[in-house]
């Protein structure tokens, strides 16, 4: 029932702190999302889970309970986690209370309204990584666009309505085509399937209970829905060529909500791709190895060489997590061990080193008033403990040996290098590290400009230090990648126990 | 008994510790943090001699300690290796970083410099990350620890982070060696999935697979049914990337002269004596596998001398003390480059060894200087200064001496082994003799430019006014310099090879010896194997190996001496002139570094428009199109919502019509005005 | 006996001339008339297949029409009365805050 009470509380704790006054919203916001999170790490230490949740494992603080009939299939409440959610949900929990704690310097109107919605995100973050059911499940994924649309909407920047709307719009465009896409997966199942319990359907597929749907053939509504999905949560994720969403609304969205739609967010998509499209379709995914792949590429390629030409810092950490995600696109469809495992590791690794860089910037544009590259430089002379996290959170980003960057990367790297499922695999990898020399070029160079050299500042703001509250968030953060880069097994031992059988669902004579 | 081996973690830790320490509390501590340094890095030192004497006593260590992450389909793991290869080289980084720290008492503290506990936590760092590389068991390990010393190298290289200049020469330092880490990277990535395994010693380790994958014993995999030598080739060119970038090879030198921008003790022991050492130290590291491919030993061999050359050109013309050091630094780790392509190994580590002590001694002598001359670099602003700085001017000289390759000093007999070694087995490899050749034309240009520096700042007269009255130095300069410029002198005793063969003086190649684990060592890792299993054969000139030793001594010892005379005859006067002019237009290019640069910075820019180009795509196609659709969708709607009249009659009217539509459609499907 | 069709055409007739009523007028009033005559064709028929079938079922539901019809009128008048006084007039063309 732990997972029960996790949800349960955090969405109390989002009304709570609706109601309270702005005065106090934030730090009680703050003392409440702590409850999540020691919630998580002892869920955490009470974790019992083995294998893979879809496809037959132990799943952990399972709890299933019959909750509505559609069409002769039922609905129920259907939660648990396996070692690819729990690190996701840890996450979360972790992410929130300090994404909380950065917006009380820049947030300062409808504090309990902001801070309420917070929560409420965060409930729904936690709904959609442990809901076994899709019905459920889609509820979650739905539910968490609304306090995304109305953060970005009533406290972003200039162009808020702009971004907000395009977000809103374009996210929830994708996932009709993905609820299509699963739907006729599941009406193609006919009677092999009683619930919408993903579990089931992931067995049903496995042992060849696709029918015909309207005629047409189960491969061919396999393909389809693959294609449908992989469409849908593509934009999520978001991969080239449906990523324009993203520095849009990260640029105007204020920062703390950056660092949730960077570090949770766009996780959502992967974790939806490695469940639905690799896990539950993995022969399909298989198949369409080469084009996937050559998507991962290009995003990673692609995305870091628009942050290269990028002037605001803002914009330049979006486009560098489009091309961080890339690496996770190909880490998925190689179906090794490390590949899936690593991919895994990457959504955490990215989840912290990318909320890290975003309130880093934060912190920097909260003194500065201004995001632009040309409009500061030597900022190292005022701000020193804070730009010395941002530059190691910089070397992070670039994969630097020891933080959690680097283990997912090279987690990916090394599974994909000599992957047998994928032809053609050396090429895709060698092509995809060169990523590693682009990140290495657009933030070493946009640190120069801004962080070092002689003072100057074109806005009329005095710059001082950033207060406490500000940097310790970012202190804590960058203490979790190291750790993880110093021992990514706390998180890779059930990862990969949790992906082996994804890769071991490839069946052989495809 | 107590374990040596047991405190090598410790050999690696207590410099971080001292990172820890000046970077948590180095505020608050006298000096900066300094004396934890020293502390930690003298303890270091004397653990490293405790456990380069315990190899000497026999034993050697290979030892998984840590598992990073496990996996069924290969474990990656940090372990030590201590043979006598790495053994030798901890005691080299310790030693080298025990005296920096001494001597940034004298350069950083006594400057009145700021933020002193970040530089001090900086070197702590650097030679934790060193050491750390230099017992990593695994490829994975040492690339680790490799990219740790790269981030070093940018922080103390930008430690002057309120200037423009040193930040930019970081980026680019940093860049530069990125680039050669990315085909390291892919490197590393290709050898798990060729053995499964990146060790660098015992049965399971990747050499020894290679070696037996060859005689065709072992199986492994290679990607699209590539040959095997072929992929073997292509993995051994991938890792040399990283060191072609970290020892800055070309063409990936240019980081290293702009490097200098860095405080000059981090000159003296990153950029000359450990950092761009582990590139070199890294082919070392795993010359099993480079013995097994004769095309990447040719590359490495061609490269080294080509460096070698191509760098020493570019020191002839250089104003500026730390610049004539860098250009040197370069053109030295390209014969040592040369030597490893050439199958001298132990050649290579003996001028590693030797390099490191006089190099570390030049940058610390030029440091000298430089705190005497106020901070002022120019060699034509100096002069004359021998009899104020005689501490400083003789260990310079001794250091100077050895950079030249004049007998007896260390890097006479370590430049004259390299250069034998490539000219035995270039007899018969036309690549190698090219490389060769190359390497022996560099022997008068580098005396030439050793001698103009030490001309042009110690001897004449005095310059300007500061050169006339320069500040004095204390003791934790001279220290450094006097034990530094003791092992510029003698450190070629450890391997008189030239001497043993001349004269049949048996046992006196020390350095030979011990790296062929005749005190101990593993298996496998001794340069007996290696020349066994390396490609090379020996040829010789007149007079068998006797006469082609004395001829090649004889030859590069003659043209150094060349070097040297011209160098006194242009240079060693009271007042100096340039003499550059004779070189009419090749000046310009070599003081311009042959436009290297230039083509660098033109690609970075290059880059940064296809970048912009790619983010006009980007806003212009990829999201018009996303506007578009929202665009037609708002245009389309903003039509269809003019029906919406809002006068109720019309409303009416509507209804009317739609209901005699309905009527007519059902009427005419319904078929019911047939 | 009458035959339902006249009924029908009689009914139609009312119902047409009342919407040709609604089509035509801009005066609340006459809109509101012109309803009631559309409705009471739908009373007419109501009654005639009532009378036709023998079923008392159209009358009753007439009736409910009529009572629906005298709401209406209430309701009519009362929304007359606002657009009297929101617009000084009960021209139904000239509120067109709907649109849009």
């Amino acid at each position: 029932m732990i997972l029960e009470a996790l949800i349960a509380f955090t969405f109390l704790a989002a009304l709570v702190v609706l109601l309270a006054p702005d005065a106090w919203a934030g730090r009680l916001a703050f003392a409440l999302s702590a409850v999540p999170f020691a919630g998580s790490l002892y869920a955490w230490s009470q974790f019992d889970g083995a294998g893979n949740a879809l496809t037959g494992g132990t799943i952990a603080f399972e709890s299933q309970f019959e909750w509505i009939e559609v069409g002769g299939r039922s609905v129920s409440w259907f939660v648990g986690l396996d070692g690819i959610s729990l690190p996701l949900v840890v996450l979360t929990t972790f992410l929130v209370p300090l994404a909380i704690v950065s917006a009380w310097t820049p947030i300062d109107t409808r504090q309990s309204q902001f801070y309420g919605l917070m929560l409420f995100m965060e409930a729904n973050l936690l709904g959609v990584f442990t809901a076994l059911d899709f019905f459920l499940w889609f509820v979650f994924w739905e539910a968490v666009l609304v306090p995304m649309y109305f953060l970005i909407g009533v406290w972003g920047g200039p162009r808020r309505k702009y971004a907000a709307i395009k977000f809103f719009v374009y996210t929830n465009a994708a996932s009709l085509l993905m609820f299509i896409g699963f739907m006729s997966l599941v009406f193609a199942l006919g009677d092999s399937v009683s619930s919408f319990a993903l579990p089931e359907i992931t067995a049903a597929i496995a042992n060849g209970g696709l029918g015909e749907w309207f005629g047409i053939a189960p491969g061919t509504v396999a393909l389809g829905a693959f294609l449908a999905m992989f469409a849908g949560f593509a934009v999520k994720v978001p991969v080239v060529p449906v990523h324009t969403w993203l520095p849009d609304a990260h640029v105007e969205a204020p920062t703390p909500v950056s660092v949730l739609l960077a570090g949770v967010l766009l996780k959502m998509g992967t974790y939806a791709l490695l469940r639905y499209n690799f896990t539950m379709l993995p022969n399909q995914a298989s198949a369409l190895a080469i084009p996937i792949a050559a998507i991962a590429v290009i995003s990673v390629i692609y995305g870091a060489m628009l942050a290269l030409a990028q002037k605001d810092l803002k914009r330049i950490v979006a486009y560098s997590s489009v091309s961080s995600m890339g690496y996770v696109i190909l880490g998925l469809v190689v179906f090794t061990e490390y590949g899936v495992g690593g991919a895994t590791f990457q959504m955490v690794a990215h989840g912290l080193i990318s909320g890290l860089m975003f309130m880093a910037v934060g912190v920097v544009y909260n003194a500065t008033h201004t995001r632009m590259v040309g409009d500061m430089a030597g900022m190292a002379d005022r701000m020193p403990i804070t730009v010395g996290i941002l530059v190691a959170g910089a070397f992070g980003y670039m994969g630097l040996p020891l933080m959690a960057g680097f283990a997912g990367e090279f987690f990916i790297f090394v599974g994909a290098f000599g992957a047998p499922s994928l032809p053609y695999a050396p090429a895709f990898t060698a092509l995809a590290m060169f990523g590693i020399v682009i990140v290495a070029g657009y933030l070493l160079s946009a640190m120069q400009k801004t962080l070092f050299g002689p003072f100057r500042l074109e806005t009329d703001y005095e710059v001082g230090r950033a207060p406490v509250h500000d940097v310790a968030p970012l202190a804590v953060l960058l203490a979790a990648i190291i750790v993880l880069g110093v021992a990514p097994d706390v998180f890779f031992e059930m990862i990969r126990d949790a992906a082996i059988p994804v890769v071991e669902g490839v069946s052989a004579d495809v | 008994m107590v374990n040596a081996f047991a405190y090598v973690p410790a050999v690696v830790l207590l410099p971080f510790v001292s990172f820890l320490v000046a970077l948590g509390a180095g505020r608050y501590l006298p000096k900066g943090g300094a004396f934890g340094g020293i502390a930690a890095t003298a303890g270091s030192f004397l653990l490293s001699v405790w456990v380069a004497a315990t190899v000497a006593g026999g034993r050697a260590y290979n030892e998984t300690v840590y598992t990073w992450a496990g996996g069924d389909q290969f474990e990656l793991t940090f372990g030590l290796l201590v043979d006598p290869l790495s053994a030798l080289m901890l005691v080299i980084v310790t030693l080298v970083a025990l005296l920096v720290h001494v001597f940034s008492l004298g350069y950083m503290n006594d400057e009145g410099e700021t933020g002193l506990p970040r530089y001090y936590a900086g070197l702590g760092l650097f030679t934790a990350s060193m050491l750390g590389f230099v017992v990593a068991d695994n490829l994975l390990m040492a690339f680790m620890f490799f990219e740790l010393v790269g981030l070093c190298s940018y922080l103390l290289i930008g430690f002057h982070f309120r200037e423009p200049g040193p930040p930019s020469a970081a980026k680019k330092a940093f860049l530069v060696t990125r680039f050669g880490d990315y085909f390291f990277l892919v490197g590393v990535v290709a050898v798990f999935a060729t053995f499964g395994t990146a060790a660098f010693a015992g049965d399971g380790s990747f050499p020894a697979l290679a070696e037996a994958a060859l005689e065709g014993s072992a199986d492994v995999w290679t990607p699209g049914g590539l040959e095997l030598g072929t992929w073997l080739t292509v993995v051994g060119l991938l890792v040399l990337g990283g060191v072609v970038g970290k020892s800055a090879q070309f063409p990936l030198h240019t980081w290293l002269p702009d490097a200098m921008e860095g405080p000059t003790p981090v000159s003296a022991l990153i950029h000359a004596a450990t950092m761009v050492a582990a590139g070199v130290y890294l082919v070392a590291r795993m010359y099993g596998f480079y013995a097994l491919t004769p095309t990447t030993l040719g590359v490495i061999a061609f490269i080294g001398g080509f460096t070698a050359l191509f760098a020493a050109t570019m020191g002839v013309v250089k104003d500026e003390l730390k610049q004539v050091l860098a250009y040197s630094t370069i053109s030295q780790y390209g014969y040592m480059m040369l030597a490893l392509g050439a199958g001298g190994y132990v050649a290579a580590v003996f001028h590693l060894t030797t390099h490191a002590f006089f190099k570390a001694l030049l940058f610390l002598g030029a440091g000298s200087v430089i705190i005497a001359m106020h901070h002022n670099e120019d060699m034509w602003d100096m002069g004359g200064l021998k009899s104020k700085l005689p501490v400083t001017y003789y260990t310079f000289l001794a250091g100077s001496l050895a950079l030249a390759g004049i007998f007896p000093f260390a890097g006479f007999w370590s430049k004259d082994e390299v250069l034998y070694e490539a000219l035995v087995h270039g007899l018969n490899d036309p690549l190698l003799l090219g490389g060769y050749l190359m390497g022996l034309l560099a022997v008068p240009v580098t005396a030439f430019y050793t001698f103009r520096m030490v001309f042009l700042t110690f001897h004449g007269d005095p310059r300007t006014e500061t050169a006339r009255d320069p500040e004095p130095v204390r003791w934790n300069v001279k220290g450094p310099l006097m034990v530094l410029g003791t092992l510029a002198v003698g450190t070629g005793l450890i391997n008189m090879v030239p001497v043993q063969k001349v004269f049949g003086l048996e046992g006196i190649d020390y350095l030979h010896r011990w790296l062929d684990n005749e005190w101990g060592g593993i298996a496998g890792l001794s340069s007996h194997h290696y020349a066994d299993i390396g490609p090379y054969s020996s040829g010789y000139l007149v007079g068998g190996e006797t006469g082609t030793v004395l001829v090649g001594a004889a030859v590069s010892l003659g043209l150094a001496l060349a070097g040297l005379g011209l160098a006194w005859r242009f240079y060693n006067v009271a007042s100096p002139t340039e003499h550059t002019a004779a070189l009419g237009g090749i000046k310009d290019v070599l003081y311009n570094n042959y436009y290297l640069d230039e083509l660098q910075v033109w690609i970075a820019y290059r880059t940064a428009d296809i970048a912009g180009g790619a983010d006009t795509f980007d806003q212009g196609i990829i999201d018009g199109v996303v506007n578009g659709i929202s665009s037609v969708s708002l245009a389309g709607g903003g039509r269809i919502r003019r029906i919406q009249t809002g006068v109720v009659s019309e409303y009416a009217a509507m209804l009317t019509l739609g209901l005699i539509a309905l009527l007519v459609v059902l009427g005419v499907g319904g078929g019911w005005f047939l | 006996m009458v035959p339902p069709e006249w009924y029908l055409l009689l009914a139609a007739g009312v119902f047409c001339i009342g919407l040709f009523g609604v089509l035509t007028r801009n005066d609340a009033l006459y809109f509101l008339m012109s309803v009631e005559l559309m409705m009471n064709a739908a009373n007419i028929n109501f009654v005639a297949f009532a009378l036709y079938y023998g079923d008392l079922t159209g009358q009753v539901f007439a009736l409910f029409v009529i009572a629906l019809a005298a709401a209406e009128v209430a309701i009519g008048i009362g929304i007359i009365l606002v657009l009297y006084r929101n617009f000084g007039d009960i021209d139904v063309t000239v509120p067109t805050e709907m649109r849009w």
